[in-house]
């Protein structure tokens, strides 16, 4: 039975990948349909309760810089916001708020539907309609066909799932949901590379069983941060706080007493977990001269006495989880609302995708969220606006835009999906980007709203705060960029007075701005050179721009050195067999993973810097001009 | 132009030959080639300058010849230094092209350059693919060779203890709330402090190493009539110095290349060292005076005799200086070896040779094949990328100590690391996750 409308896009799934998809296909003016199982499950938070963090709060600002809709779903729900490495240099720095689940979803939803040129539609999904070697539309579970030019897949989370307690196990997804079976079925049938993947979740409390007395108080920060460019702590629902606790040595010895009984241990998986979230099983095993681990206590909501504590996932049975738990200091009486599990599921090795994240087999799908291996709200909220971009691009034949590794931390993320893959869950690290200092949280707007309002994705209201904000600097730069500040003169004699400064000879504000010892409001308080600007973000601005000013002229160097080769397409059509003097070994990988461009080529392990030169020269004799990518 | 950083290589091989050229490549050239050996010469005209260093010292006299792009080899603006051949001369330009900004090019990428930017015709293009293949297996057997033994252990050692730091960074910095943050932790500092300490020693033993490939320059030196030109001989087996008993017979420089187990040594005699009126001589001592500012090792050469000139030469402060006592079989006294304060005395006969086997043996040690010998090869590339790691490790300590900017001490080693990674491979994100979460309880 055929659907009677016809569509640009379908986006199948409705988390953070598909959401974000859906409605920046929908932004750039293509008529988009959303397919979810459950209309009332659009935005849930399956794992904990919290978005952000460092390198992730990296992605929701620049997802918002895109005009995406994470951050404002974020200030919406946020109800205990901090400022992570707050008194660490700027580029590190990252925002990081406690949600409320029900509140999240509601701003989601509520997004969703206002939301133009996008239509919703429950109904599972269980095959992909394929012509040739490309998608043209799905199947649901009422064997309703829906014809689209470009469909999105972001049905990842815990495809094909098996939840693990102790030694029982069952198929499952994600939170209690059913696991898409039929269409895992069907793709595992498709010419995609399968792997699998293991996560695992604490066991939830119920708060009102927990004596808070004896653990710690963290409050949110004041002033409160605020995710989005265009949002204010008006956004914010009340304010509330987390608690810390701490396991001890008895908690220790009765998880070891037990290994043997957990799904682990046991040897009923053998899938790869992450390694920057190890169970308590892990961390007790692996860290044994620990005599405590942190658990964060992290509230589900405002309106739930519910608690998730971050820090013990555990797939050790559940009469084990009740007697850890309950020697756990505050924790005596504790009653598990939820018991904690490991799950495996399926991804598709991200290699097989191009960097707009269609894929390759398959023209016309792109896939996007833990469907590439990836953890995370914000990774496959990135990744979910960029496969929806380009599946609306594809859809009128333009040529997709994926940021490139110095612009933003999604670029980072899909470059090092597409080329590298990942062994375990990927998930977003500052240490990943080697061009950190440029990439930062305060500047994510700067870098790349210019770009999302030339793409479409940028509505006028955000522009036009933008060209403001934008204006505002540029200006202030600009007048600071005039002044010096003179030996002897007032400025001189005002700052050697106030701040101990020695100016022997005339120096311009721009260079003193520099300095680790003077900062702008220093500064615009001197003689001459204020008043400081008021707006607290500009700023901030001009300060961070001038602390890591020769930082990143160096970087910028460098990458303008490594462009002309970086951009170098390798044509699709490339018979690496025909390269002269390269290895069978680089040949076989450069072949299999098939790079976009010379510089992604250099990025694959084991390709040497005279294999790229063999490339160039054969490029060269193909008597190909060699043509930089878009 | 596909590829736009400027590199720089000798192009001539090493050793003693009547010249010796440096070619850099790249956008930097030109102001390469105006800051060494100005003024600028005109395009395609060979131009005879001075060669200078970073002070204004000069290093050689030689032709400088200025290939504006893409007019030249390459097609790229083209620069081509010719100076004197000697290995000392060669390796004191190269460097000073990288100080410059030039990074040093790859086997065959000259060639490589200028086939990219149609400078080459298609029929050579197989010739430029089988240079690159080839020129990278001999690369790699060269980087092979150097890389064994200690060296290899060491740089290994200084790439882990980077690794480790650098882990203790980026935990710090990525999980502020696994109570691991090492920024303010003095055991981070003292580490660093240590690495510096470690790498200014290897530093020091490469460039001793580096004398394997490229030799190692001795001046043999003293005063007039004192034996310098017989030791020569004696040691180089060959009369190319003219010996004479007149005081001021030897008026130049003398330059022997000898091998001592397959080593490149080179001896250079110079002039009797004293204040003289005659034109000529008072060149020969000039240019004596600029020999011994390159030497690796002075070789003092005093007459045992008691027939010599009586004034003791000077030395340049800083040399490190060895005395030889040529003329035993006329004083009578027995060969032999004594270490005194101001060094080593050697006694020996260089008419006889009885004695020189000592001196030989010790040589040989300065070139690290001895027994004694702590040095290990490594070439230029390696001096360089050790000298780049040096460079940021300090400026890291400078961040984090005295700004307190942990993300722009990171920000430094990992420059320091990719450096060092230029000799052992390179360290990628993943080896440095898999550092942190080996060493750290990470997952609050």
């Amino acid at each position: 039975m055929q659907h009677p409308e016809h569509y640009d896009v379908i986006v199948i799934g409705g988390g953070h990948a598909g959401t974000e998809a859906a409605l920046a296909a929908a932004r750039t003016g293509a008529r988009t349909l959303l397919l979810t199982h459950s209309l009332d499950t659009l935005g849930q938070m399956s794992c904990n309760p919290a978005i952000g963090g460092i390198g992730k709060g990296h992605l929701v600002r620049e997802i918002d810089a895109l005009g995406g809709a994470m951050a404002q779903a974020a200030d919406r729900a946020a109800i205990h916001v901090r400022t992570l490495n707050g008194r660490k240099g700027p580029a590190v720095r990252a925002t990081r708020a406690q949600s409320d689940r029900v509140l999240y979803r509601q701003a989601i939803r509520a997004r969703l539907e206002s939301q133009p040129n996008l239509e919703l539609f429950q109904q599972a999904v269980d095959d992909l309609i394929v012509e040739g070697e490309r998608v043209v539309g799905v199947v649901t579970q009422l064997g309703i066909e829906l014809r689209a030019a470009s469909v999105v897949l972001t049905v990842g989370t815990f495809l094909g799932g098996r939840i693990h307690v102790g030694d029982q196990n069952h198929g499952g997804g994600r939170a209690g949901d059913a696991p898409a079976n039929t269409l895992a079925e069907r793709l595992r049938a498709m010419p995609f590379e399968v792997g699998r993947l293991k996560t695992g979740t604490p066991p939830r409390i119920d708060g009102r069983s927990i004596d808070f007395s004896a653990l710690d108080v963290q409050a949110g920060d004041e002033p409160r941060p605020v995710f989005s460019f265009i949002g204010s702590t008006a956004d914010h629902p009340r304010q509330t706080v987390c608690h810390i606790a701490h396991t001890g040595p008895s908690t220790h010895e009765l998880i070891r007493d037990s290994l043997h009984r957990s799904a682990m241990y046991g040897g009923h998986i053998d899938s790869e977990g992450p390694r920057y979230c190890p169970s308590i099983e892990d961390k007790v095993v692996r860290f044994a001269d620990r005599d405590h681990h942190q658990i964060f206590l992290e509230p589900e909501g405002l309106d739930t006495p519910e608690l998730y504590p971050n820090g013990i996932s555990s797939s050790l049975p559940f009469d084990v989880q009740v007697a850890f738990v309950r020697s756990i200091p505050g924790f005596g009486n504790a009653h598990i609302t939820r018991p904690g599990y490991a799950i495996e599921y399926d991804f598709f090795d991200p290699r097989g995708l191009q960097p707009s994240l269609e894929t390759r087999p398959l023209a016309g799908l792109y896939f996007a969220g833990q469907i590439n291996g990836t953890t995370g709200y914000e990774e496959a909220a990135a990744q979910g606006l960029i496969a929806g971009l380009n599946a609306a691009r594809g859809a009128v034949g333009e040529s997709p835009w994926t940021p490139r590794r110095d612009e933003a931390y999604i670029g980072v993320l899909i470059d090092d999906l597409v080329t590298r893959g990942t062994r375990e869950p990927y998930r977003m690290f500052t240490s990943r980007a080697e061009y950190r200092l440029q990439l930062r949280e305060d500047n994510a707007d700067l870098r790349l709203t210019p770009t999302g309002r030339e793409l479409g994705l940028v509505d006028d209201a955000r522009w036009s705060r933008f060209c403001e904000r934008e204006t505002a600097i540029a200006a202030e730069q600009a007048r600071l960029a005039e002044l010096t500040v003179r030996p002897g003169g007032d400025a001189a004699i005002d700052l050697a007075n106030r701040r101990g400064v020695r100016i022997s000879k005339p120096e311009p504000v721009t260079d003193l701005l520099r300095r680790p010892e003077l900062d702008y409001a220093a500064l615009a308080a001197a003689p001459g050179i204020g008043p400081a600007v008021e707006a607290a973000d500009v700023a901030f601005q001009i300060d961070v721009q001038a602390k890591y000013a020769g930082y990143v002229a160096q970087q910028r160097d460098q990458i303008e050195r490594d462009r002309a080769r970086e951009d170098t397409e390798l044509p699709a059509d490339l018979d690496y067999a025909d390269v002269q003097g390269l290895s069978s070994e680089v040949r076989e990988k450069l072949a299999n993973h098939r790079p976009a461009t010379i510089g992604q080529a250099g990025r694959i392990a084991g390709v040497t810097p005279a294999a790229v030169s063999l490339l160039l020269v054969h490029l060269r004799r193909r008597g190909d001009t060699l043509r930089r990518s878009a | 132009m596909i590829e736009p950083d400027t590199i720089a290589a000798p192009v001539t091989p090493p050793g003693y030959g009547g010249v010796g050229i440096v070619r850099v490549s790249g956008p930097a050239a030109g102001t390469i080639a105006a800051a060494v050996a100005p003024p600028l010469a005109s395009p395609h005209h060979a131009a005879l300058r001075q060669f200078r260093d970073s002070a204004g010292v000069a290093i050689d006299r030689g032709l400088v010849v200025w290939f504006p792009g893409p007019g030249s080899y390459t097609g790229e603006d083209t620069v081509e230094f010719h100076g004197h051949g000697g290995p000392a001369v060669i390796d004191a330009l190269y460097a000073r092209m990288l100080e410059l900004g030039a990074r040093p090019a790859r086997p065959g990428e000259f060639t490589e350059r200028a086939f990219l930017n149609g400078r080459l015709d298609l029929a050579q293009a197989e010739a430029v693919a089988d240079l690159i293949e080839s020129g990278d297996a001999a690369g790699a057997r060269a980087a092979m060779r150097s890389l064994e033994g200690a060296f290899s252990r060491r740089v290994h050692a200084l790439r882990d203890e980077l690794t480790t730091l650098r882990a203790w960074i980026e935990a710090a910095l990525d999980f502020p709330e696994d109570e691991i943050d090492f920024l303010a932790d003095t055991a981070l500092r003292d580490r660093l402090d240590a690495l510096i300490a470690d790498l200014a020693d290897m530093r020091a033993s490469a460039a001793e190493g580096r004398r394997l490939v490229e030799g190692l320059t001795v001046v043999i030196a003293g005063a007039p009539n004192a034996g310098k030109s017989s030791l020569l001989n004696a040691l180089a087996g060959a009369d190319s110095a003219i010996v004479t008993d007149v005081a001021g017979t030897t008026r130049d420089v003398l330059r022997e290349s000898i091998h001592l187990d397959g080593v490149p040594l080179t001896l250079l005699d110079t002039a009797g060292l004293r204040a003289t009126d005659d034109p000529v001589e008072s060149e020969g001592v000039r240019r004596a005076r600029a020999a011994l500012d390159e030497a690796d090792r002075v070789l003092l050469v005093v007459d045992s005799a008691g027939n010599a000139a009586a004034e003791t030469p000077e030395l340049p402060s800083g040399a490190i200086v060895d005395t030889v006592r040529t003329k035993i079989d006329l004083t009578g006294e027995s060969a032999g070896v004594t270490d005194t304060d101001q060094g080593r005395v050697f006694r020996l006969s260089a008419m006889t040779g009885e004695g020189l086997d000592a001196l030989r043996a010790h040589l040989r040690t300065l070139l690290g094949t001895g027994p004694e010998g702590g040095a290990f090869s490594a070439r230029r590339r390696h001096l360089d990328a050790l000298d780049r790691a040096d460079e940021e490790i300090r400026a890291a300590r400078t961040e984090l100590v005295e700004t307190g900017a942990g993300e722009l001490a990171a920000e430094r080693l990992r420059q320091a690391q990719t450096a060092i990674g230029a000799i052992t491979g390179e360290t990628t994100t993943e080896d440095l996750l898999g550092e942190i979460f080996s060493r750290f309880c990470i997952g609050k």
